[in-house]
């Protein structure tokens, strides 16, 4: 059964069109990423999944129900902190249990099972404030798993967290599933959206492919990915590098380049020649598979964020 | 509206520069007024004039809160996502408005309360009749609406939560010094006069001053039927056009 259905929808903010007749059917109990870069239309379709935008036109479906009758069954995470800082974890799921409308007394007991659920038990009467970023969006988090809500709407969670924190909130998620919640998770990160039994590349407000992690990766034809530091970054570099990855696709990284490539191995010794004979060494040369930021960049050519 | 008037009187009563300015700025100023001002005071006017000192600042303190706290509050719950989650969430917006306001009237209330206990500490004496109080509490209720409005305006239309504090506190200091509620009335020019009588918190002060420490504090005679109609329309006005901007636009879809 499809819990959320969008039809075409579009959404245009006077000539911008934001989204350019989106389709999507999420499954009951899935996990759906939905992957690209800044301005690529997904905090969008996310914000008029949950209400909070008008389409301009199409249609959506949330349990078969229009978004507005179907508030009840969603759990919202935006973006931003949206948790007050000046009031104690415990307060601020206090609150929204207030919200919505559960006694004191039920409150008290569902607030202390989440608190348990999200692994702040220890820390609920801490202010906000004295919270890691990691601990803060677990908290905001608790705010969309009150009892009813059955599709969990995260728009970009991880960003900003460190790695350690990263991997505990995704943990997180992944206990989530196993209560069969679906989860709607919005993501610029390759590895976050992998975690997903499906993902969407969305592009300039369209959705460019969609599958399960690996099979987008098959389906790019992309075999390994070299990651190459070197003494110099110019045009002429990427010039010699273009020569050896498919189909001359170069990726410009921090400290160097990333390439596509089916032989590594005989590839390597060539690349390193070609670039002394420019002038420049390679420093450090990493091979890794390809992930779903490279199938997003085969696709496009654009980064769907800073590769570091 | 029980949580939202939960959440955001604890955010008030936490927030080490909202007491700041609403209560203990207010308070200085009936130290400094009562003791530094009133030098060639006759000694059987001085409680009186202690007494109108205490009444500005206390409505300074419900002008500070609705105009500078209720938005700042609004701006920093939409700046951090909090309203796009309430729009995502079953709840009503009438209900986190009036959480708020109730939270605004609480929290103004302890606000003036402390002031005007200080100022009775410092000599304040009042005289009034239990009419004469009740009257003073509408009055006051008025400030707060009035004040509520104009801060539901600002927390709408200005996205940034120091933006729309200073805003709030520009306009609650200005009007309050043009209008007569920092100023003897009398020693207004005639165009602020007019003001003071149309700025509904200026006139409910007057009313307020009138009633518990004497005519000649009002400088008018502010509880006339056509004058006491003014000042209760333009602060339901006020009021209600605060209303429909928050609700409108902050609570708007786009």
């Amino acid at each position: 059964m499809d819990v959320i259905s969008v039809e075409e929808l579009t959404k245009k903010y006077g000539d911008n069109e934001v989204l350019k007749g989106v389709n999507l059917k999420i499954a009951e109990g899935e996990f759906y990423a939905l992957m690209g870069p800044n301005g690529s239309g997904k905090t969008t379709l996310a914000s008029i999944i949950v209400s909070v935008r008008f389409p301009t036109s199409g249609k959506i479906e949330i349990y078969g129900k229009k978004p507005k009758y179907a508030k009840e069954l969603i759990g919202y995470v935006p973006q931003e902190n949206f948790s007050s800082p000046i009031l104690t974890g415990k307060e601020n799921l206090m609150y929204f249990a207030g919200l919505l409308g559960y006694s004191n007394n039920a409150a008290e007991k569902i607030v202390n099972e989440l608190l348990n659920k999200i692994g702040l038990s220890e820390d609920a009467n801490k202010r906000v404030s004295d919270y890691s970023g990691g601990m803060r969006k677990r908290l905001e988090v608790a705010t969309a798993l009150f009892p009813g809500i059955k599709i969990l709407i995260l728009d970009e969670p991880t960003t900003g967290l460190d790695p350690s924190a990263r991997r505990k909130f995704l943990g997180l998620i992944q206990e989530l599933r196993k209560e069969k919640a679906t989860v709607l998770l919005i993501t610029h990160i390759g590895a976050d959206a992998e975690l997903a039994s499906r993902v969407g590349l969305i592009d300039e407000g369209e959705i460019i492919a969609e599958d399960e992690p690996e099979r987008l990766k098959k389906a790019s034809g992309l075999k390994n990915v070299m990651n190459i530091e070197t003494t110099i970054k110019s045009d002429k570099v990427i010039n010699v590098l273009s020569n050896f990855s498919e189909k001359g696709k170069v990726l410009e990284t921090d400290v160097g380049y990333r390439l596509y490539c089916e032989d590594v191995e005989e590839a390597t010794p060539k690349i390193v020649r070609s670039l002394d004979a420019i002038g420049c060494k390679a420093t450090r040369i990493e091979t890794e598979r390809p992930s779903l930021e490279d199938v997003f960049f085969q696709l496009t050519e654009k980064m769907v964020r800073e590769v570091s | 509206m029980k949580a939202t008037l939960g959440k955001t009187i604890k955010e008030f009563l936490r927030q080490k520069t909202i007491l700041f300015w609403t209560i203990a700025w207010p308070i200085l100023w009936v130290l400094i007024g009562s003791f530094s001002f009133t030098g060639n005071t006759p000694s059987e006017v001085i409680s009186h004039v202690r007494g109108a000192i205490a009444i500005s600042m206390s409505v300074f303190a419900l002008m500070t809160a609705g105009m500078a706290n209720l938005p700042g509050n609004i701006a920093q719950d939409r700046e951090r996502g909090l309203l796009s989650k309430l729009m995502s969430m079953p709840i009503s917006p009438w209900r986190d408005f009036v959480g708020r306001i109730l939270a605004l009237l609480a929290f103004s209330s302890l606000a003036a309360i402390l002031v005007a206990l200080v100022g009775y500490i410092c000599g304040a004496r009042f005289s009034y009749t239990l009419i004469g109080v009740g009257q003073s509490i509408g009055f006051l209720l008025l400030i707060s609406l009035a004040s509520a409005g104009i801060g539901m305006l600002i927390g709408t239309f200005i996205k940034h939560v120091h933006g729309a504090i200073m805003s709030g506190v520009g306009i609650a200091v200005v009007t309050a010094a043009i209008s007569g509620v920092m100023a003897p009335y009398s020693s207004l020019p005639w165009l602020l006069q007019e003001f003071a009588r149309i700025y509904p918190i200026s006139s409910a002060n007057s009313s307020i001053a009138y009633l518990l420490v004497g005519e000649d504090y009002a400088g008018y005679n502010p509880l006339s039927a056509t004058q006491t109609t003014l000042t209760i329309l333009i602060s339901l006005l006020l009021f209600v056009a605060g209303l429909i901007a928050y609700s409108k636009f902050c609570w708007r879809k786009e």
